[in-house]
């Protein structure tokens, strides 16, 4: 069966987006650790990317997402500090999900999408809207879930990749994936690393001091007892150093380090109608920040984190689930301007899922935190999935979800505020979804007030701090269309996304800075026999980068293009080429900071 | 309807990919150069942080002619550049520092014309000024670092940094007097208390004089160099008083010290018809020259528009300017008062409006 289902794959080796089909999961008969994205995502949009896409693109987080999903990236260049717009929310209100775990920093708060390398994650799941009842905070405007799936099929593969292109950008990854009935285990090391020297495009110069390099190991290991009982492990650790470069008119000689890492223990048990799973997680995190590459000044900062979680599920029948979740986190962080602290919350969730009829069901989901360190609203979320005929279905859902304070919010020395409350969100979207063979179409609109936006501001003596300000007002639609044709040697396979997003100050009615009001990405794959080819572009909207909407950067449209050859068939080796920017168009997504022109990239695939 | 429905998604999709305009990123309201920039008052704004958007306003004294972006209006092809902090007259020229790029951008001061860049030598520059035919410009080195600060000493004829004096941590403010230079350590990160002086003919510091914490601005009026000095703020646990600091320069000793009350830290020191001006968050005080004695009431404030804490500050023709930051993001507000605070005129200038320097 596996093999089957990895040709399967192969061989519809081009960019892929499988929207709300939920029953993938089902297909791969992997166990996903993160059962609530199985679970209790019925009402919500999930698009998938599997490993054949991951493959496709490049090995930034950021470079994945941008150019397959509707979340807006703002990159401090390219490789750079890169933060998510997901439906018209800040960085911090898209919650990053490693295996159920939300890794977002302690620190800022956000996830910074160019220190996570897609290549080390089976599958990566959008999950649009709010999802604080189950991942807590920062779920406002979405989640990307980042998942290791341990399947215990019996396998025995080896995967080694090398890519190479323009700037002496370097990648290579290797991984072993084996598996007997009782004991599954993987492991990957990848490293990616460029000059990334490219040139401003009409400006006579260079990114200097733009260098990077990364590297990652993850690895699972699940073991069965028995029938009932099995235990798994999930590690992961990311090591990058990066030179920040500076903008068009100023150099920089900055320079960055990551270290992270992310650990999780898990036991699950069967018995009877009761499922539980106990989990361990501890998360470091810490970055250093050379104001000066050739100096040895830093300032740093550090947080760690401990979660103990029982989750336990109940089917009350074949058509009800129940589970609760009772978590315990304690963070600490500390660092050079931040003071020694130690934040503990409890919290106690309860989902139910009812599938009334085979047409219609529905989720509700309540979530309470217990913490000293802020007022915890009650979160929660209720929604639900008609089936009205075989090709039209609709979902809806609304909820409530927050964001914390974080700990340079609360801690930062001279400006941190221990007065502030999470910011919070009420939601409510609709969709429909339209599914006709391999196609599919699924438009959603959704309406959402965020109030109590954190915004960092002077005060009369200049300082900065962070207060609770800004009330915000956003809605939009979105459509994901995917669509894909099989013939006797070919196969066809076509993709697209589109958001229009209004995110409005309520006090100014200005749209947020970096916000676009349209996005759209689309992307078309042919296959005839060994060979594919693949288009993907990416059109942005016009952001304004300054508050009062006077100040703005232009759309842009760029695209790539990329051609694959395998050779063999079960084990192959795929030999590709890539060529990024096709039209070399000159572009920036974060003001003055002007991104790659037209660039190549090679890439060998062995599997053996 | 599925594939209408897919048509029309298509349809915007295309559209929105061949709609791309060329439009620059940046605003001009009046983009023709004005030839003659001087008879008013150049606005220096900071720009956004990060970006390259430090820009140039223009305001006549006759408050008739106003114009944003000017330095672009007269250099379509350059770029100003990142964080604009202070700008300096020499003869028919102007320097402007510009703090995040590292740079000084050298123009005629009378039509903004570009004349030459100053790109290296400089790290993290700050104020310039002008002494015995050399300009002196502040560092402050790596932020993070106490020990690397020093004053850039400038060749004017070539443009290029000729040679560097090291002083203590955070130079901010410089000043001119007779043929020696007087630099405030208002801190950097830190928090300086001294003024460094520097004979010009020898670029050696000849003395330091101790003043209060984090002096911020100084002017020299008839002999007297005048200092305000914050004091620490409260948020460093360890608040100091608010001074003002009189030093005879003959001799450079301090003749007098007015300490503010607790809890006050005032800035922009400005010297006018024999009145000493400086503001404290939004308002705005004046009291004699020779006043032994803090006013008790503020001349006016300017928290009717809205100013939260005074950004830039000048008095020059009888009229009182304020720079306003709003939200440090968007387009700053520039108002004109009359010297008894009543409000003028009012300006949308670049963002952050940093000082005005009257040409």
């Amino acid at each position: 069966m596996f093999k089957k289902l990895a040709l399967f794959f192969a061989l519809t080796a081009c960019s892929f987006i499988w929207a709300q089909q939920d029953s993938i999961f089902h297909l791969r008969e992997v166990v996903l650790t993160d059962t609530q994205l199985k679970n209790f995502s019925n009402s919500q949009n999930t698009t998938i990317l599997t490993d054949s896409i991951i493959q496709k693109n490049q090995a930034s987080l950021t470079s994945l997402l941008r150019y397959n999903s509707v979340i807006y990236f703002k990159e401090n260049g390219n490789g750079m500090v890169s933060s998510p717009s997901f439906r018209g929310t800040t960085a911090q209100q898209t919650a990053v999900v490693w295996n159920g775990i939300n890794i977002n920093s302690q620190l800022n708060g956000q996830t910074d999408f160019n220190t996570l390398t897609t290549r080390d994650f089976n599958s990566i799941t959008v999950r649009a809207g709010g999802g604080s009842v189950i991942y807590g905070s920062g779920a406002i405007g979405g989640t990307i879930h980042l998942n290791n799936e341990v399947s215990f099929k019996e396998k025995f593969n080896n995967q080694l990749r090398f890519n190479y292109g323009s700037f002496a950008t370097l990648g290579t990854h290797y991984n072993l994936d084996i598996a007997t009935k009782k004991v599954a285990a993987y492991a990957s090391i990848t490293h990616n690393q460029s000059d990334n020297d490219y040139e401003y495009i009409g400006y006579k110069k260079k990114n200097e001091n733009g260098q990077y390099q990364n590297t990652s190991f993850n690895s699972h290991i699940g073991y069965k007892i028995n029938q009932n009982n099995s235990i798994k492990f999930f590690g992961y650790l990311f090591d990058g150093e990066r030179y920040f470069s500076g903008t068009i008119a100023s150099p920089s000689k900055s320079k960055y380090l990551d270290f992270n890492t992310r650990n999780l223990f898990e036991w699950t048990n069967y018995a009877g109608l009761f499922t539980s799973k106990t989990k361990i997680a501890y998360l470091t995190e810490e970055y250093k920040y050379f104001e000066n590459k050739n100096s040895e000044t830093f300032s740093t900062g550090k947080a760690n984190t401990f979660i103990a979680k029982y989750d336990l599920l109940y089917k009350l029948s074949s058509k009800i689930k129940l589970n609760s979740i009772i978590d315990y986190t304690q963070n600490t962080g500390s660092g050079s301007d931040l003071s020694k602290n130690t934040r503990q919350i409890g919290s106690f969730s309860v989902l139910m899922k009812h599938q009334l009829t085979n047409s219609f069901s529905y989720e509700a989901s309540l979530r309470k935190e217990i913490t000293s360190n802020y007022k915890s609203p009650l979160l929660y979320a209720i929604g639900g999935n008609i089936k009205i005929c075989n090709w039209y279905a609709l979902k809806f859902s609304g909820s409530k979800n927050f964001r914390i304070p974080t700990f340079n919010d609360l801690y930062w020395q001279g400006s941190g505020n221990l007065n502030l409350k999470p910011e919070s969100s009420l939601q409510a979207e609709i969709g429909q979804v339209f599914t006709y063979k391999k196609f599919s179409l699924t438009t959603t609109a959704y309406y959402s007030k965020i109030t109590d936006m954190l915004r960092w501001l002077p005060n009369i003596s200049g300082q900065w701090q962070p207060i609770n300000t800004d009330n915000v007002k956003i809605y939009g639609i979105e459509g994901l269309l995917n669509w894909q044709k099989e013939f006797k040697n070919s196969s066809l396979q076509i993709n697209g996304t589109y958001a229009y997003t209004v995110s409005e100050n309520e006090d100014t009615k200005k749209q947020l800075i970096y916000v676009p009001f349209h996005k759209a990405t689309s992307s078309i794959a042919y296959r005839y026999k060994r060979v594919s080819v693949n288009y993907q572009n990416l059109f942005n909207g016009e952001v304004f980068t300054s508050s009062d909407n006077v100040y703005k950067l232009k759309e842009y449209f760029v695209s790539n293009a990329a051609i694959d050859y395998r050779i063999g068939s079960k084990k192959a080796i795929i030999i590709g080429f890539q060529v990024l920017n096709l039209e070399n168009k000159p572009y920036q997504n974060v003001a003055s900071r002007p991104l790659p022109g037209r660039n190549y990239m090679m890439n060998l695939t062995f599997n053996f | 309807m599925i594939l209408k429905r897919v048509f029309i998604i298509a349809a915007v999709a295309v559209f929105f990919s061949s709609c791309s305009s060329d439009d620059d990123n940046t605003i001009i309201e009046n983009n023709e150069p004005l030839g003659a920039y001087d008879e008013g008052v150049l606005i220096l704004n900071q720009g956004n942080f990060g970006q390259d958007n430090s820009s140039i306003s223009y305001l006549s004294n006759d408050f008739v002619t106003f114009q944003n972006n000017a330095f672009l209006a007269v250099n379509p092809t350059k770029v100003l550049g990142n964080t604009g902090q202070d700008i300096g007259f020499y003869e028919d020229l102007a320097f402007v520092v510009l703090n995040a790029s590292n740079k000084i951008e050298v123009v005629n001061r009378y039509t903004l014309e570009y004349v030459a860049t100053i790109d290296t030598g400089l790290d993290n520059p700050r104020f310039i000024t002008f002494a015995n035919g050399k300009g002196y410009v502040t560092n402050w080195g790596d932020g993070g670092v106490t020990t690397d600060d020093y004053v850039a000493v400038i060749n004017l004829s070539s443009y290029t940094v000729s040679s560097s004096i090291s002083v203590v941590e955070g130079p901010e403010r410089i000043i001119e007097n007779n043929g020696k230079l007087y630099v405030a350590h208002q801190g950097g990160y830190g928090y300086g208390n001294s003024i460094s002086v520097i004979n010009s003919t020898s670029n050696i510091v000849t003395n330091t004089i101790a003043v209060g914490d984090v002096p911020n601005s100084l002017k020299i009026n008839n002999g007297n160099l005048y200092v305000i000095c914050g004091g620490k703020a409260a948020w460093t646990n360890d608040e100091t008083l608010g001074k003002l600091v009189t030093i005879n320069l003959t001799n450079e000793a301090v003749t007098g010290t007015i300490d503010f009350a607790s809890g006050n830290h005032p800035s922009n020191l400005y010297i006018a018809d024999n009145s000493i001006f400086y503001t404290q968050d939004s308002d705005v005080f004046k009291m004699n020259l020779t006043a032994t004695s803090l006013p008790t009431t503020a001349l006016f404030s300017t928290s009717d528009q809205g100013v939260y804490g005074v950004y830039s500050f000048a008095v020059e023709n009888n009229k009182i300017y304020v720079g306003d930051a709003v939200d440090y993001n968007s387009n700053g507000e520039v108002y004109i008062y009359s010297n008894t605070g009543a409000l003028e005129k009012q300006y949308t200038v670049g963002v952050i409006p940093a000082g005005f320097y009257f040409n």
